[in-house]
C-alpha cells in the first residue's frame, strides 16, 4: 500500500523557537496512524502543517505523491483530506443536519447554480441531505439533525463532528485529539467509530492524541515526536518497550 | 439508504412539514395583503407611495443581511450600492428612457459586479479595517457623484415617467413593482439560506477554520456575498431612484444611508428572515412619526438600537419569534416523549 | 505657498491627531471602534459656548470646564452603556457607539438647534510668519496644545504607573488581571482619556470652524482613517497618519481644488489598506474579530 500523506524534513519555526524541527513521517493508506509525545512536543504545530493551516519554514509534504506544500487549508477537503478540531469547531448557531451537509462543501457545484437554485444544483442538494441522513444514522444522530449544535450534549457534538468530517467522502482523516475532555463512555464510543470508519469504510485515519489507552489500542502504527523531532516509530507494542519513549514520558513525569 | 423511521419520529418529521407549511403560509398571506393594501377603502395614493419606500428600505435592509446577518462581516458602507444602483438606472432612463424594469435589473447587476470587485480588494481586510474600508466607499461614491458632470450633483436629474411593458405606472403601479421585487428577493434569500452557498456563508461567519477545513474558499465565498449583497441593496437604490423620478446627490451621496440599514437590520435582527422587515418599517416610520421632532427621532433611534444590543441582541424579529419557537419546541417534545415511551 | 500649505496642514493634522489618538487608544483596550468620539468634541464644543455665551466665563476656564464635561460623559457612556455588553463581539460594541452617536447628535439639535453658530472667541487674525511660512495664530496656538497633550500622554504612558497599567491591559488583559491590575478601572480611565481628548479636539476646532451637531463628523471620519495608518494599534502610527492626512489634503485643496479635499483621505486609506491591510505600522494582531 501507499503512503497516502507524508510529510519531509519539515521545519516550523516561531520567532527562534523551533517547533519542528526537521520532522519525517508517512501515513500508510487504510492505517490507523497516531501521533504522540510530550507536551510541547510540536503535534499541534506538526498537525496544522499537515492540514494546511500552517506554512512550514522547509521541508515537502506530499498528498498521495502530489506536493501539496503551497496548498491552501481550503484546498484539502476536494483532494480527500478531512479534519476535527481539539476543542470541538462546530457552527454553533446551526443544526446539526446543516452542520453535516457543509462537511460536503466541496460537492455542491457551480455556486451560481447552487445559489438560484437550478434543478441540477436542486437534485444534488437532496443526494448530499440523504448521504448526511445516512451518515448520521451511522452515528446515532438521527434524533438531533434539526436540533442547533450547541444544545447538544458534548459526546453528541464530538459525533457531530466527527459527522462533519465524513460528509465530504475523504480518503483520510485527521483527529486532533478526538477524546479530550470526554468520560470513559464517551471515549469508548468514540473509539469504536474510529474502528469502523477505518475498517468498514475504508478511510485512513491519522490521530494526535495523549490518551495512551486508545492510542495503543486502535493504532496500527505509531509515531513519537519529542522537542520538535522524530523519537521513534512503530508498532504500539515497539514503541511500548522503546527505551528511549519510555525515557521522554518518565522525564516529563519526574520534572512534573 | 433510508433511516429506520419510528412512528414517533415519523410525527415529528411530519410536524415540521406542517410547520413549514405555516411559515410560508403566513409568508403569502402577508405579501396578498400588502398587494391589496392600495385597494383598501380610505387608502390614499401617497400612502402607496410610502409604502413603496418601506419596500426599498426592507430589499436594502435584505442587501445587508446577506453580508451581516448571514456572513458575519460588516459593512457601513451599502449607501454606496443604493447610489450606484440607482444613478445606474437613472442614466439608462434619462439617456435611453428604458422600462423600470430593466432600469431596475441594470442597477442590480451594475452593484453586483462593482460589489465583486470591491469585495475582492475589501476582504482580505479584518472586520474593523473593512468596516473603515466600506465607509471610505461610500464616501467615495458621494464624492464622485457630487463632483463628476454627468452625475448632475446636487442638481440632479428628472427622469421620465416610469414604464412597465410600454405602459405608464402611477404611484400605486410602482408599489407593485417594488412588492414583486421584494417578493422576489425574499424567495432568493430564502433558496439562497437552504443552499450550499448559504451554508458556505453561516458556516464563514460561526467558524472560519472549521469552514476552510470543509473546503470552503473563504476569499471567493466572502466575495461572492458581497457581491449578492451588493446586487440587492443595488435594486433598491434603482427603486428608489425611480420613487420620485428623482435622483440628486443631496439624497445619494449622504453616507448615512448605509449606516441606517446596519440599524435597521440590527434592530430588526440579522439572522433571520423576518429580521430586514422588521428592520425596514422600524428605519422608514421613525422619522415618518416623529417628522415634527427630528432631533427626537435620531434621540429614540440611538436609544432603541441601544436598547437592542443590551436587551435583545437577536433583534426585535428574534423576540417576536420567541413565543411561536417556544410553542413549537414544546409540541416537538411532547411527540418525543410519546415516542419514548414506546 | 508650498511651505503655507504644509504647515496649515500640519495644524489640522494635529487636531485630526487629538482623535485619531482617542481612537486607537479606546480601540486598544476595549476592542470598541467608537464611532461617537466626534460627537463627544462636539458636545465639549458646545459646552465650552455655553460657557462662555451664557456663563460670561472666559476661554480657558470654559476650556477646562468642557474637559470636565467630555470626560464625565466618556465614562458615564462607559458606565451605562458598555459595560453591560463587555463581553460581546465588536460589531456589537461599534453599533453601540453608533448608537450614542444619534444621541449625541439628537440632544445636540434638540438643545441648541441645528444650525451652524459661530463660535464666541475668535483668534488673533494676523498671521504670523514661521521659518519663512505665514501661519495664523490659531493654527499655532492648535499645534502648541495638540504637541503639548502629546507630550503629556507619552509622559503618562511610559512613567505613571496607571499608564503602564494601561499598556498591560492592552497587551494582555487577562494576564494584567491576574496581576492584580484593576482592569475594571483602566476601561474607566480610557473611555475618560477618550473624553479629554475629544474635549481639546472639539473646543480647539470650534474657532476654526463653526459650531454644530455635524461639526466633527469630518474630522471623526478622518480621525479614523489616521488611525487605521497606525494599524489602529500605534498611537504614533495615528499621529503620524493624523498629520500626513492634514498636510496631503491641504496639497490636494491647494493645487487640485478644493473639491478635492475631502476626497484624499479616502483615496489615501483605499490605497494603504489595498497594499498594506495591516496598517503602516500596525503589528498583526493576535486576537480575533
Amino acid at each position: 500500500m501507499s503512503e497516502i500523506l507524508r510529510c519531509e524534513n519539515v521545519i516550523v519555526s516561531f520567532g527562534g523557537v523551533i517547533a519542528c524541527n526537521n520532522i519525517t513521517l508517512g501515513i500508510e493508506e487504510g492505517k490507523v496512524v497516531g501521533l504522540i509525545g510530550p507536551n510541547g512536543a510540536g503535534k499541534t504545530t506538526l498537525f496544522n502543517v499537515l492540514t494546511r493551516f500552517q506554512d512550514c519554514d522547509e521541508g515537502k509534504l506530499f498528498f498521495d505523491g502530489r506536493d501539496i506544500g503551497r496548498h491552501k487549508p481550503h484546498e484539502m477537503a476536494p483532494l480527500g483530506m478531512a479534519r476535527t478540531f481539539q476543542n470541538i469547531n462546530l457552527f454553533s448557531e446551526q443544526s446539526t443536519l446543516s452542520n453535516i451537509l457543509i462537511g460536503a462543501h466541496h460537492r455542491i457545484g457551480n455556486p451560481f447554480a447552487n445559489m438560484f437554485g437550478l434543478p441540477s444544483a436542486r437534485s444534488n442538494e437532496r443526494a448530499l441531505v440523504e448521504k448526511a441522513e445516512y451518515i448520521a444514522e451511522m452515528l446515532r444522530l438521527t434524533d438531533d439533525l434539526d436540533n442547533p449544535v450547541k444544545n447538544l450534549p458534548y459526546g453528541h457534538q464530538k459525533r457531530v463532528e466527527m459527522a462533519r468530517a465524513l460528509a465530504g467522502d475523504p480518503r483520510i482523516i485527521l483527529l486532533d485529539e478526538p477524546v479530550a475532555g470526554c468520560n470513559d463512555e464517551e471515549t469508548a464510543d468514540l473509539k469504536e467509530i474510529v474502528r469502523r470508519v477505518n475498517q468498514d469504510l475504508g478511510i485512513t485515519v491519522f490521530l494526535v492524541e495523549h490518551d495512551m489507552s486508545m492510542v495503543m489500542s486502535i493504532c496500527d502504527h505509531i509515531y513519537v515526536i519529542n522537542f520538535g523531532a522524530n523519537l521513534a516509530e512503530g508498532t504500539p507494542a515497539e514503541i511500548q518497550q522503546n527505551p528511549e519513549v519510555i525515557k521522554a514520558y518518565l522525564g516529563e513525569e519526574e520534572d512534573a | 439508504m433510508h433511516a429506520k423511521v419510528s412512528s414517533a419520529q415519523a410525527g415529528a418529521a411530519a410536524l415540521k412539514q406542517a410547520f413549514r407549511r405555516h411559515n410560508i403560509a403566513a409568508v403569502v398571506a402577508m405579501f396578498a395583503a400588502a398587494l391589496a393594501f392600495p385597494f383598501m377603502p380610505g387608502v390614499e395614493g401617497w400612502m402607496a407611495s410610502q409604502a413603496s419606500l418601506i419596500v426599498i428600505y426592507i430589499i436594502a435592509a435584505q442587501g445587508v443581511s446577506i453580508l451581516t446577518g448571514y456572513t458575519g462581516l460588516v459593512t457601513v458602507g451599502h449607501g454606496g450600492f443604493l447610489a450606484i444602483g440607482a444613478y445606474t438606472s437613472a442614466l439608462l432612463s434619462k439617456f435611453f428612457g428604458v422600462d423600470l424594469v430593466i432600469g431596475i435589473v441594470a442597477g442590480g447587476l451594475m452593484a453586483g459586479v462593482i460589489g465583486f470587485a470591491l469585495g475582492l480588494v475589501f476582504l482580505r481586510l479584518s472586520g474593523a479595517f473593512m468596516a473603515i474600508g466600506t465607509l471610505g466607499f461610500a464616501f467615495f461614491v458621494g464624492t464622485v457623484v457630487n463632483n463628476v458632470p454627468i452625475f448632475e450633483g446636487r442638481e440632479g436629474i428628472s427622469l421620465p415617467d416610469n414604464r412597465v411593458l410600454g405602459m405608464e405606472i402611477g404611484d400605486v403601479g410602482f408599489y407593485v413593482v417594488s412588492l414583486t421585487c421584494l417578493g422576489l428577493t425574499t424567495l432568493f434569500i430564502y433558496r439562497l439560506v437552504h443552499s450550499g452557498v448559504g451554508r458556505a456563508f453561516m458556516a464563514l461567519r460561526d467558524s472560519e477554520r472549521a469552514a476552510e477545513s470543509s473546503g470552503v474558499n473563504r476569499l471567493l465565498f466572502r466575495t461572492l456575498s458581497f457581491s449578492v449583497s451588493a446586487a440587492i441593496t443595488g435594486i433598491a437604490g434603482a427603486l428608489n431612484a425611480h420613487i420620485v423620478n428623482y435622483v440628486s446627490a443631496e439624497v445619494f451621496a449622504d453616507i448615512w444611508y448605509s449606516v441606517d440599514f446596519l440599524v435597521a437590520t440590527v434592530v430588526g435582527g440579522s439572522a433571520m428572515m423576518m429580521g430586514p422587515f422588521v428592520g425596514g418599517v422600524f428605519i422608514v416610520m421613525v422619522p415618518f412619526f416623529l417628522e415634527e421632532l427630528a432631533d427626537f427621532a435620531f434621540i429614540f433611534k440611538g436609544v432603541v438600537l441601544i436598547g437592542v444590543l443590551i436587551l435583545a441582541p437577536a433583534g426585535i424579529a428574534g423576540v417576536l419569534a420567541r413565543p411561536v419557537q417556544a410553542w413549537r419546541a414544546r409540541k416537538l417534545k411532547a411527540l418525543q416523549q410519546t415516542g419514548d415511551a414506546e | 505657498m508650498f511651505g503655507q500649505l504644509v504647515l496649515s496642514g500640519i495644524a489640522t493634522g494635529a487636531l485630526y491627531a487629538l482623535t485619531a489618538v482617542a481612537v486607537v487608544v479606546v480601540f486598544r483596550n476595549t476592542r470598541t471602534i467608537n464611532l461617537a468620539q466626534g460627537d463627544f468634541a462636539m458636545i465639549g464644543a458646545f459646552a465650552a459656548m455655553i460657557f462662555i455665551k451664557d456663563l460670561g466665563l472666559n476661554y480657558y476656564m470654559a476650556l477646562a470646564l468642557a474637559v470636565v464635561t467630555c470626560v464625565t460623559l466618556g465614562i458615564a457612556f462607559e458606565r451605562l452603556v458598555m459595560r453591560p455588553i463587555a463581553d460581546s463581539d465588536w460589531l456589537t460594541l461599534f453599533t453601540a457607539t453608533l448608537g450614542m452617536y444619534y444621541v449625541l447628535h439628537g440632544v445636540a439639535g434638540w438643545f441648541w438647534g441645528r444650525d451652524t453658530k459661530a463660535f464666541p472667541v475668535t483668534f488673533d487674525p494676523t498671521p504670523i510668519e514661521v521659518v519663512g511660512a505665514l501661519i495664523s495664530h490659531g493654527h499655532l496656538i492648535n499645534m502648541g496644545w495638540a504637541a503639548g497633550i502629546g507630550l503629556m500622554l507619552f509622559l503618562f504612558f511610559r512613567y505613571t504607573k496607571q499608564g503602564i497599567a494601561m499598556r498591560a491591559v492592552t497587551d494582555d488583559p487577562d494576564t494584567a488581571m491576574l496581576m492584580g491590575i484593576p482592569v475594571r478601572f483602566i476601561v474607566m480611565l480610557t473611555w475618560g482619556m477618550a473624553g479629554f481628548l475629544a474635549a481639546f479636539a472639539g473646543v480647539l476646532l470650534a474657532p476654526i470652524v463653526y459650531v454644530a451637531p455635524e461639526m466633527m463628523d469630518e474630522v471623526l471620519i478622518k480621525g479614523y482613517v489616521a488611525a487605521v495608518f497606525g494599524g489602529l494599534y500605534s498611537i504614533p502610527g495615528a499621529i503620524l497618519g493624523a498629520l500626513m492626512i492634514g498636510v496631503a489634503e491641504n496639497m490636494a485643496g491647494g493645487y487640485l481644488g478644493s473639491h478635492y479635499k475631502t476626497a484624499t483621505a479616502f483615496a489615501m486609506i483605499v490605497v494603504l489598506l489595498a497594499f498594506r491591510p495591516q496598517g503602516l505600522f500596525g503589528i498583526q494582531k493576535r486576537r480575533e474579530f
